[in-house]
This record gives C-alpha cells, sequence and structure tokens, in this order.
C-alpha cells in the first residue's frame, strides 16, 4: 500500500515537473523568449578609476553637468586647471534615466584591466590575472553573439578601446563552447585613424570586384589545400566577406576624412579634445556608420590622477561632455534614436588615502589599491521614457559590477538563454519601465 | 674407414655454410627516388606571429628587412584591430601598390606560367607546387588573361597556407 502511494505521487510530481514551466500566470502556454526592451546597447565604460567623492559626491563641485543636475561651483582651488567646455544646456542626463549612486566594485583587485575583465565578462576576477591571455569566461559579446536569435554577426558588436596593451583580448575569451567565433570587432582607433596607421594601411592597391573575386577563386583553391593545420580564430574574430568589405570602406574613408582636416577638432573644442573625447568620437562613427546592437566603447584619461588630482578632476569633466555627446549622436542617428539604451559606468574607484605627490594646485594624488571607497562607483542608465525609469535616483547600495552583463542581456532579449550558472550577477530592474 | 670418407663431404660443406652466412646482405638499387609522400600543408603547424607575418610579407615582396620605424607602424595598425585577416589584406594592398614591390610583370609571368607558378610557391609557401595544384592554377591563369600576378601574389599572400609556418 505504502509503495503503490508512493508512485502515485512520483508520478504526479513528475507529471507536474513537466507542465509547470508551460503554465504561466498569465494563462499562455509558453513563456516568451527573446523579447527586449531595446534593441540597441550602447556601454560606457567611465574608466581609469572614478572615486565617488569626485563624481557623485562632488567634494570639488559638480565636475560632471551634463550628467549630473546641480550647480556646485567648482572649488576655486583647482579652477585654473579645468579646460574651456561647452555649457550644459536641456535635461541632464540622470534626468532622462536611472542613476545608481552606490554601486560597487565588489570583489577583486581594483586594477584597470580586471575592472574592464569584470564589466565585460559578469565575473570577478578572483585569481592571478594573466593580461597576456584572453579571460577565463565568456565575454558580453559572445553572449550576445551566442545565444541571442536571430544570431547576428560581428558586425553588430563592437568594442572600442582607448589603448592597446591587454585591452585587445577583451573581444572573446578562451571559454570553450564560445571564442572568436562568437567574439567582436575590435578597434582601438587612436593606433589605426593616425598617421602612422595612414603609413602602414592608407595607401592600399585597389582591386575591382571582378578581381577581387578571382582572388577569392584562387584563395580558395589554396586553402582547400590546406586544411589539416588550419585552426578557425587563428587571427581573431572573422567577419563575413560583405561585412569586411563595408569596415575596410569605413577605415579607408575615415583615413579620407582626417587627411582632410575633418578630425582636427570634430566637436570644436579646441585644445580641450582628448584622447578619451577622440574615443567616444570614434564610437560615434562607427555607430552612425553600422548602428550595431552592442558597442562598449572606454574612457581612461582620469587616471591622470595617480600624479595629477587636478587633471584628473578636468578629465572627469571631458568624460562627462563626451557621454553626453555620445548620447546626443545616439539620438541623432536614425536606427538608434528612441531604441537605444546607454549604460555608464566606471571600472573602479579610487582610494581614500591620497598618495605623496602634489599637483600644480596643491592637490594630493590617488591611487587605487582595493581599499573600501575603491569599491564605490555608480551606474548611470539612460534611455526613451517608455523604456527606462526617468529621473530616478537610487542613493542605497544597489548593484555591483558584475550586472552590467545579465542587465544588457535582459535589454537586448537573450537573457534567457544563457546557460544557468553562467552569470552571477542580476539585472538592474528598478531602471526599467 | 667409411666413417673418415663422410667426414670429408661434411666438412667443406659446413665451410661453405658458415662463409655464406656472414655475407652482408645486398642492396639492389632500381633506379627509383625514395619519395616521403604527405600533404602539401604538412609540416606547417605553427600560426605566425603579427611580428613574424609582417617581416616575412615583407622580405617575400621587397627582398629586404623592413625597417624598425615601419614595422612598428604596421604591428601597431595590426593589433588595433581585432579582425586579423582583414588588417593583412589591407597591409599587403599597401605592399602591392609600393612601388619598389618586386611583381614579376604580365609579360613575364605568361612567358612562362609553369615557372612563375613554381616560383610563387617557392617564395610564399617555401615548397614547390604538388602536379595537382600546378595543373589546376596553370589553367586558372592560362585560360584568363586578366588574372595578373599582383592577384595570384594578393591570394597567395591572403591564404590560409600564409599564415602557417
Amino acid at each position: 500500500m505504502q509503495r503503490r502511494g508512493f508512485i502515485k505521487k512520483a508520478a504526479l510530481a513528475t507529471a507536474g515537473a513537466f507542465a509547470a514551466p508551460y503554465i504561466l500566470p498569465s494563462g499562455r502556454l509558453f513563456a516568451a523568449t527573446g523579447s527586449r526592451i531595446a534593441n540597441h546597447v550602447v556601454m560606457c565604460l567611465f574608466a581609469g578609476g572614478v572615486r565617488n567623492f569626485e563624481s557623485m559626491q562632488k567634494a570639488e563641485g559638480n565636475l560632471m553637468p551634463f550628467s549630473l543636475t546641480g550647480n556646485e561651483s567648482i572649488n576655486p582651488q583647482i579652477i585654473g586647471g579645468m579646460d574651456a567646455l561647452p555649457t550644459p544646456t536641456g535635461q541632464r542626463l540622470q534626468q532622462q534615466g536611472t542613476l545608481f549612486k552606490e554601486f560597487r566594485f565588489n570583489l577583486g583587485p581594483t586594477g584597470h584591466f580586471s575592472g574592464h575583465s569584470t564589466a565585460l565578462t559578469g565575473q570577478y576576477n578572483l585569481a592571478d590575472i594573466n593580461i597576456k591571455q584572453r579571460p577565463a569566461y565568456p565575454t558580453l559579446f559572445e553572449y550576445y553573439r551566442k545565444h541571442n536569435s536571430p544570431s547576428m554577426s560581428a558586425l553588430n558588436a563592437w568594442w572600442v578601446a582607448n589603448a592597446l596593451g591587454p585591452y585587445p583580448a577583451l573581444n572573446f575569451s578562451q571559454y570553450p563552447g564560445y571564442g572568436a567565433e562568437f567574439g567582436a570587432n575590435f578597434i582601438q582607433p587612436g593606433s589605426i585613424i593616425s598617421v602612422p596607421g595612414y603609413n602602414a594601411l592608407g595607401d592600399p592597391k585597389s582591386f575591382s570586384t571582378t578581381e577581387l573575386d578571382k582572388v577569392k577563386n584562387l584563395r580558395q583553391f589554396m586553402d582547400n589545400n590546406f586544411s589539416s593545420n588550419y585552426t578557425p580564430g587563428d587571427a581573431g574574430i572573422t567577419n563575413n566577406e560583405a561585412d569586411a568589405l563595408q569596415i575596410e570602406n569605413y577605415i579607408n574613408n575615415a583615413f579620407d576624412e582626417a587627411v582632410a582636416g575633418q578630425y582636427d577638432d570634430p566637436w570644436g573644442v579646441g585644445n580641450s579634445m582628448n584622447g578619451d573625447m577622440y574615443n567616444v568620437f570614434f564610437a560615434e562613427q562607427i555607430i552612425k556608420e553600422f548602428k550595431p546592437e552592442l558597442t562598449v566603447v572606454n574612457m581612461q584619461d582620469i587616471d591622470v590622477c595617480h600624479a595629477n588630482f587636478t587633471g584628473y578632476c578636468n578629465n572627469i569633466r571631458k568624460a562627462d561632455y563626451a557621454l553626453w555627446h555620445l548620447w546626443q549622436t545616439i539620438q541623432a542617428t536614425p536606427g538608434m534614436a528612441n531604441d537605444t539604451i546607454l549604460i555608464a559606468v566606471p571600472e573602479h574607484g579610487r582610494n581614500e588615502t591620497p598618495n605623496t605627490i602634489v599637483d600644480a594646485y596643491g592637490k594630493y594624488a590617488l591611487d587605487h589599491t582595493s581599499d573600501e571607497v575603491s569599491r564605490q562607483i555608480f551606474c548611470l542608465v539612460v534611455g526613451p521614457p517608455d523604456k527606462v525609469v526617468q529621473n530616478r535616483v537610487v542613493s542605497t547600495v544597489t548593484g555591483e559590477s558584475i550586472d552590467t552583463v545579465p542587465t544588457i542581456a535582459k535589454i537586448l532579449g537573450f537573457q534567457n538563454d544563457i546557460p544557468g550558472g553562467m552569470l552571477s550577477g542580476t539585472s538592474l530592474d528598478q531602471a526599467f519601465v | 674407414m667409411k666413417r673418415a670418407n663422410k667426414l670429408y663431404w661434411i666438412l667443406p660443406l659446413l665451410l661453405v655454410s658458415f662463409l655464406s652466412s656472414c655475407k652482408k646482405d645486398t642492396d639492389f638499387i632500381y633506379g627509383v627516388t625514395d619519395v616521403n609522400v604527405q600533404k602539401p600543408d604538412a609540416n606547417k603547424p605553427n600560426v605566425k606571429t603579427t611580428f613574424t607575418f609582417i617581416s616575412i610579407a615583407y622580405s617575400d615582396l621587397f627582398g629586404a628587412n623592413i625597417s624598425q620605424t615601419q614595422l612598428v607602424e604596421i604591428q601597431t595598425a595590426y593589433v588595433a584591430f581585432g579582425d586579423q585577416r582583414l588588417i593583412e589584406q589591407m597591409i599587403i594592398k599597401n605592399f602591392l601598390n609600393d612601388g619598389g614591390a618586386d611583381i614579376p610583370t604580365q609579360t613575364e609571368m605568361s612567358a612562362n606560367v609553369q615557372q612563375f607558378i613554381k616560383d610563387s610557391y617557392v617564395k610564399f609557401f617555401n615548397r614547390l607546387p604538388n602536379e595537382f595544384e600546378l595543373w589546376h592554377i596553370e589553367n586558372e591563369v592560362a585560360g584568363d588573361n586578366t588574372i595578373t600576378p599582383e592577384l595570384v601574389y594578393f591570394a597567395m599572400m591572403t591564404s590560409n597556407e600564409y599564415r602557417y609556418y
């Protein structure tokens, strides 16, 4: 009797287990997968190590007037070190979205690469980091290209970095089953659209389409005879033929425009244009050209703070202006306007205690060596009013660096397709309507 | 007496047998050369580094070593883009457009297509083409006078095999 009862219960439990996932409170039989909040995401790593004292708490005045409300004047002690920038008009970015003022970089070393890697993989680096190796866990780009349905070409995923060094390695990981096949197009514009870049690539032999077809035939024959040693992904990510041609044309056009002087002062800010602003400018060009679904761009000039606190404050202002300019470009780009969510987040903060270097304005410099203050950052989510909660400020400790990957996965609708256990962060649902 | 006669016969036989057993084997040569049969792409398991790729491509086309300045410039552009195959194509196109590149003329190629193909294979792949490769590419080149040496060079230098050593 007991045995029969057990079998009956087990059978009911099994039937329930099969049926339960399909019966939703809404009455629908199947859960909708792939529903998106928006069709484009731009993540801007407001990086280089920004301390909440200078950003959110405005200890030196409002250094981010394009992003943050408030007219706190800049500390007179450092005002002489501030370059001229346009005056903000209209709504600040925080009014066009949700600001998490007490975001955290909770674990791992507060190093630039560690912070970038965390933001792009959704995993803290708790083991030793080998900056010569690709990340151990899949990147945001790989999750997107592998799990988004339909799968998108690499033309839809861009990683625009301000520097070389280890940063080119962040466009795909070494994780089994992911890798180059699902990676993003990486570009470090400052090294390509430059005089040395022009010398290397700027004067190509032109081939007609017919000629390129003949080259393709010959090459295909040769490649077919060279198969046993060939490893896919040996040359990084591979764009398909049509996309590669588009990218090559884009680079060649950029050379032409640079030679014509169009990049000398593209935002009309004169000598105030720094490397971060140029990097964002090139990201804007990519956005206008390709309208990618997923773009990540970073800024790091803020890191001058190791030796120059006033320069750091000045570069926070420039990064703030660049972020605002990026948003204006997105809103002025057909296909991206009103369908893009912008996420801005530093990779980590800076120490509470300064080092011994004093700048020309008498201010002590700051490093970032994993103290509690260097883990305090912010996260700003900006988007159209029908997608992102407007003018919300979350002042309690909410969200952490590993949350941006699941948040973007949710925005683009592939969060549920990522295998369970791959990500430990959660999406920043408070930001969305 | 009879037993002694028998021994006279056995001793020479043993001697002949002993001597013949110590003779070295004869190597017969039939006039056929030994050939190691292997796929044409064998023994190229390593991907060239960016440094190696640029240096070799330059010396293959210009017959000289690349200058340090030029190497750094090209290498920087090379690593600044994630699709290295695309950048390699752009680098090679720039090399091919340089007046200093040592590229045979169309007339030179047409005068002896087989030799041009053999020379190109040795130059770029460090090996001779096999008979099938030679036959196929000769057919392509000889049957289409719009295929220039630049096109053949561009195809070879952007092929998978050229990325390996």
